[in-house]
């Protein structure tokens, strides 16, 4: 319990203000949606004008992107975007910060096993994703229905948002195997950005092409907005994909970590 | 000596003496070893860790592990605390495996690392308290004297703490908890002089009060002064165990003599001369074996000085590697 709460204190900080900047992205992206929906028209023979694929790559349809949940999933590219970062930082960051600042000398000889360790950084990190997400739910709803000129589907609303928890516990599951394989991370962020975005890149080849073997290859793909906004529900086979993913993540940073080696200072 | 005087007051104190007696067996059932180290092998890849080392330190002592940086001192410590795991051999500490029980061992287990890191943005204060959270007893007390002995700022931030203070801090959590078993990896760098003796004194009073100690270092006036017996360690492997008043045992004299004409260089190479340095009238050497063979050989010589000295730890330390060193070549 004390590993939990010293952990969840030191990043009291960070999950705050990446909450408060994945709010304030819905904000300004809400605050252009009143201006977007009044020009449906102009718009539409705008954007028809552009390719298919990349009309698919940046994850938009005509019809659905003038609804106002059209418009939200659109901008929730980004808003996934940024939480894979938080998650992806979060989860290399707080498992390799014993190795990285040298305390591992420090925590590691006191009188508790290495899965104690483990199980209560992963704990305190799943808890600043969910207070994140928590708050961001809210507030975004909060947002939503201020902006809101007709009824919206809170139900679709929520699936939405909620895929943001699901993403970031990918990436959060993999920031933990990463930690736990790469000997000494000088610095997490160039590590944690490099993956993000290499598997966003992923994500836009994905959507520009639809290859559904190209989509089990990132994350982002596992919940697309789109099917949701079109089915009301997920896509089931990348749901199990997602576990599958979180499940080895999860089994290879316990047996690696309780097993590794503690490089000396 | 004692059991002398147990024998003379049987026939005065008959009861006293059974209790003496038991208390005395179970005094010797208690001297086990707190640590006993068999075969421990561990090996980075192709480079060297140790090899084979075994050695077991006993209930009270205070050990010592020398040897230069780079021979395994480290390796061997942080195999016992599962900081690594060794390649093959095993240890236990109070009897406990160091693998699997390593959590339950470490509950009166103090460390000090030669180097100290610790969470930069916290006060000395909430570290300790942090480090005491680790124990199921309340340290608090014991954390204040140990800060007052060892004069530090418990408000400070360690961000903004010297080296020789981040030490102390390291102190100061590696002891709160009054641990039976203390392991100290070159403790005293960083440390001014003042306070490497504080620390001594308090290793000293922790020693008396019944634990054991462990001690690495590369500097043998330390392990001179704390220091029961001793481990040599060299390249990975054990090269002597010794109790560190046999090693200061009179078998080593350190001679010196300066004669009235120049000697030849072979006059005093004799069996057990070792370390013979001929300079004109002036000839060093040690010996070791019976004493009056020297004591002939000398006499036959004309000479206007002569010195014969115990030679200090140091002296036998590089004698014993520079040995050891012929021998490989």
């Amino acid at each position: 319990m004390n590993i939990y709460l010293h952990e969840l204190n030191g990043h009291r900080k960070s999950t705050v203000l990446w909450t408060a900047t994945l709010v304030l992205v819905v904000i300004v992206f809400m605050s252009i949606y009143p201006a977007f929906s009044k020009d449906v028209t102009a718009f539409k023979s705008i954007l028809e004008g552009f390719p298919e694929s990349v009309r698919n790559a940046i994850g938009l349809e005509v019809n659905q992107f003038f609804s106002l949940l059209g418009f939200y999933s659109y901008l929730f590219l980004y808003i996934k975007l940024l939480g894979a970062i938080q998650a992806m930082n979060l989860g290399i960051g707080i498992i390799s910060k014993e190795v990285r600042d040298k305390t591992a000398d420090f925590l590691l000889t006191k009188p508790v096993s290495r899965v104690t360790i483990l199980v209560a950084k992963m704990m305190a990190a799943l808890t600043c994703i969910v207070l994140t997400n928590v708050i961001f739910l809210l507030l975004t709803y909060l947002i939503m229905s201020y902006t809101s000129t007709e009824p919206f589907s809170s139900k679709t609303l929520f699936m939405l948002s909620l895929t943001l928890f699901l993403l970031q516990l990918l990436f959060l599951s993999l920031g933990f195997m990463i930690a736990v394989i790469v000997q000494k991370i000088k610095a997490v962020l160039p590590i944690s950005l490099g993956v993000v975005f290499m598997f966003f890149l992923l994500n836009l080849f994905g959507s520009a092409t639809g290859d559904n073997l190209l989509r089990y290859l990132t994350p982002f793909q596992y919940v697309e907005p789109m099917y949701i906004l079109r089915n009301n529900s997920y896509e089931p086979d990348f749901l199990l994909a997602g576990l599958i993913v979180l499940i080895v993540s999860i089994v290879v940073s316990y047996v690696v970590y309780t097993k590794k080696d503690i490089p000396s200072v | 000596m004692v059991k002398n005087s147990m024998l003379g007051s049987e026939e005065k104190y008959g009861n006293t003496l059974k209790v003496l007696v038991v208390l005395s067996i179970k005094r010797g059932v208690d001297k086990m070893n707190v640590i006993e180290v068999k075969n421990l092998t561990k090996t980075y890849g192709k480079a060297r860790g140790i090899s084979d080392v075994s050695f077991n330190v006993e209930q009270g002592e205070v050990f010592g592990f020398i040897g230069p940086n780079g021979a395994g001192k480290s390796t061997t410590i942080r195999t016992l605390l599962s900081l690594i795991h060794p390649t093959s051999g095993s240890a236990t500490i109070f009897g406990k495996d160091i693998i699997k029980d390593s959590p339950a061992i470490k509950k009166d287990i103090g460390y000090l690392p030669s180097e100290v890191f610790y969470y930069e943005n916290m006060r000395v204060k909430d570290l300790l308290k942090y480090s005491a959270s680790f124990y199921k007893k309340d340290c608090g007390k014991r954390m204040k004297e140990l800060a007052k002995i060892m004069e530090l700022d418990l408000n400070r931030k360690i961000d903004d703490l010297s080296l020789g203070n981040k030490k102390k801090v390291g102190i100061v959590q590696g002891l709160l908890h009054e641990p039976k078993l203390i392991i100290l990896d070159e403790p005293t760098s960083g440390l001014d002089p003042l306070m490497q003796h504080k620390f001594f004194e308090l290793l000293e009073e922790e020693n008396k009060k019944g634990a054991t100690i462990l001690f690495s270092s590369h500097i043998l006036s330390e392990v001179q002064r704390l220091c029961d017996r001793v481990a040599i360690i060299k390249e990975g492997k054990i090269i002597k165990l010794e109790k560190i008043s046999t090693l200061k045992e009179n078998n080593y004299k350190k001679i010196h003599i300066e004669t009235t004409t120049e000697i030849g260089k072979d006059y005093f190479a004799i069996e057990g001369v070792t370390d013979l340095v001929v300079d004109r009238h002036k000839v060093d050497f040690l010996f070791k074996g019976d004493i009056n063979t020297v004591m002939k050989k000398i006499a036959t010589t004309p000479i206007v000085n002569i010195g014969v000295e115990e030679p200090d730890l140091e002296e036998i330390f590089m004698h014993f590697y520079e040995k050891e060193e012929a021998y490989e070549q």
